[in-house]
């Protein structure tokens, strides 16, 4: 049995899926997507198994699932036996969701940004910068919260996949134009995030902290 | 010529040991970094060898590094290590660029003056006093600051103004709010606090009080 990504290296969104897979340990074969210049990604045969036409991609056991939020909770709740990264008790598992799919939704602000200034996509930029940094600033403000009671993570004392769909995004955000001056505590949590056993960098994310 | 004044540019407590920060005074990009030992300093935020953003750089012991090629440079801001020609010993003229640094009042402190005379804001004794927040205005030190003395003026309490606008409230604590004149469209705020409100609850209430006062000040 394999698990099979549809994969593109420059992808924030394809990195949270590799993340996932190196902290779990787990062996997978990469599919190359040529998503720029290519556009691959709108072909007929990759529309085929993502009508949505967006990477990722991952393929286990059968299932074709897209959206990188979603593979997360598959990957934690199928190879995660501990729980960590996927906390089932209620004081922990709701927040945990809600970041998670602010990961997915408003922080994909920061990722429209850098696709912009990376792969010259056309859209409003100014929109982009200002949604991405009203989202970086409601990160902030909440893990500022959490350095006065002495915590590094979103939810409770270890890295959940709330952390890890955030990080992507934040970390990469000044490809798009959009610096980490004024948001001390994303810095404090970045750094945190990066020193984790098991963390590979992409490009665009020093290795080093 | 950059004048001789002292801008606080962060809260101590988020200038975590072994790390490299950006930070923006005047329109001008330090890079503010902690050693393992806990030592900071403020430095241009560029490299002598190509000029890249030494805040995107690592703190390795004592030395901050620049993720280009892996300069290492010591806090007196002489390159000590040049990873491509490791038995090479850097000549003396290799050196970041320092600014003057202080810690008091629980807040990061810089001067960019070549040779720096002015005395840091007076604010008593310097025990006791703990981080609140940071907050990032738009516009000028000069909009932030009228706007933030006027909102705190509306809480309980006695507002003096100054460098540093501050707040006796009604339990003895002292509030204060330090300006970093980021750029003509952006002004750091950093509050700390100091009394019966220094304690994990009272900075988590004053913090959120902080916030509010950032929403009044960008709604008007
Ligand atoms: N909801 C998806 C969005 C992922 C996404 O935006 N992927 C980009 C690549 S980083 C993409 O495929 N964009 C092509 C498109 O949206 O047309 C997820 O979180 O996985
Ligand atoms: S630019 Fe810093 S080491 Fe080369």
């Amino acid at each position: 049995m394999t698990i099979t990504l549809h994969d593109y290296s420059l992808s924030g969104s394809c990195y949270k899926v590799r993340l996932m897979l190196g902290f779990l340990g787990l062996d997978y074969d990469r599919r190359q997507v040529d998503f720029y210049p290519g556009r691959q990604h709108k072909r007929p045969e990759f529309l085929a198994i993502n009508p949505l036409g967006q990477l990722p991609v991952l393929e286990d056991d059968g299932l074709v699932l897209r959206d990188a939020q979603a593979i997360l909770c598959h990957l934690a709740n199928r190879y995660d036996g501990g729980g960590t990264w996927l906390p089932r008790d209620p004081a922990r598992f709701g927040p945990v969701m809600m970041w998670l799919m602010f990961a997915g939704g408003e922080l994909m602000a920061a990722s429209s940004a850098r696709l912009h200034d990376v792969m010259s996509y056309d859209l409003d930029i100014d929109a982009a910068r200002r949604s991405a940094r009203a989202a970086f600033r409601v990160l902030d403000d909440h893990l500022t919260h959490r350095e006065i009671d002495g915590a590094t993570w979103i939810v409770g004392d270890h890295p959940t996949i709330a952390d890890l769909a955030c990080f992507p995004y934040v970390a990469l955000s000044g490809d798009g134009g959009i610096g980490h001056e004024e948001y001390p505590a994303i810095r404090n949590w970045l750094r945190e995030f990066r020193k984790l056993p098991g963390f590979h960098a992409m490009s665009g994310i020093p290795e080093y902290v | 010529m950059p004048p001789d004044q002292w801008n606080a540019v962060a809260l101590d407590s988020q200038i975590r040991a072994s790390s490299s920060n950006p930070v923006i005074v005047n329109d001008y990009a330090v890079a503010l970094w902690r050693s393992a030992s806990g030592q900071v300093n403020a430095w241009e935020d560029r490299c002598p060898h190509r000029g890249m953003r030494l805040s995107l750089g690592f703190v390795e012991g004592e030395q901050l590094r620049c993720i280009y090629h892996g300069w290492g440079y010591a806090p007196d801001g002489q390159c000590r290590q040049i990873p491509a020609h490791p038995d090479l010993t850097p000549p003396k003229t290799i050196c970041a660029r320092r600014h003057a640094v202080e810690r008091r009042y629980g807040l990061i402190w810089t001067n960019l003056a070549d040779d720096p005379q002015a005395a840091l804001p007076d604010l008593g004794a310097d025990e006791g006093w703990v981080a609140v927040r940071s907050i990032f205005l738009t516009g000028g030190v000069q909009e932030a600051r009228k706007a933030v003395a006027g909102d705190l003026a509306e809480w309980d309490g006695t507002v003096s103004d100054g460098d540093v606008v501050t707040l006796e409230m009604p339990d003895g604590t002292r509030l204060a709010a330090a300006f970093q004149p980021v750029d003509a469209g952006s002004t750091g705020v950093h509050f700390v606090a100091r009394g019966p409100a220094a304690t994990a609850e009272g900075r988590h209430g004053l913090a959120r009080q902080v916030v509010q006062l950032r929403n009044r000040i960008e709604n008007n």
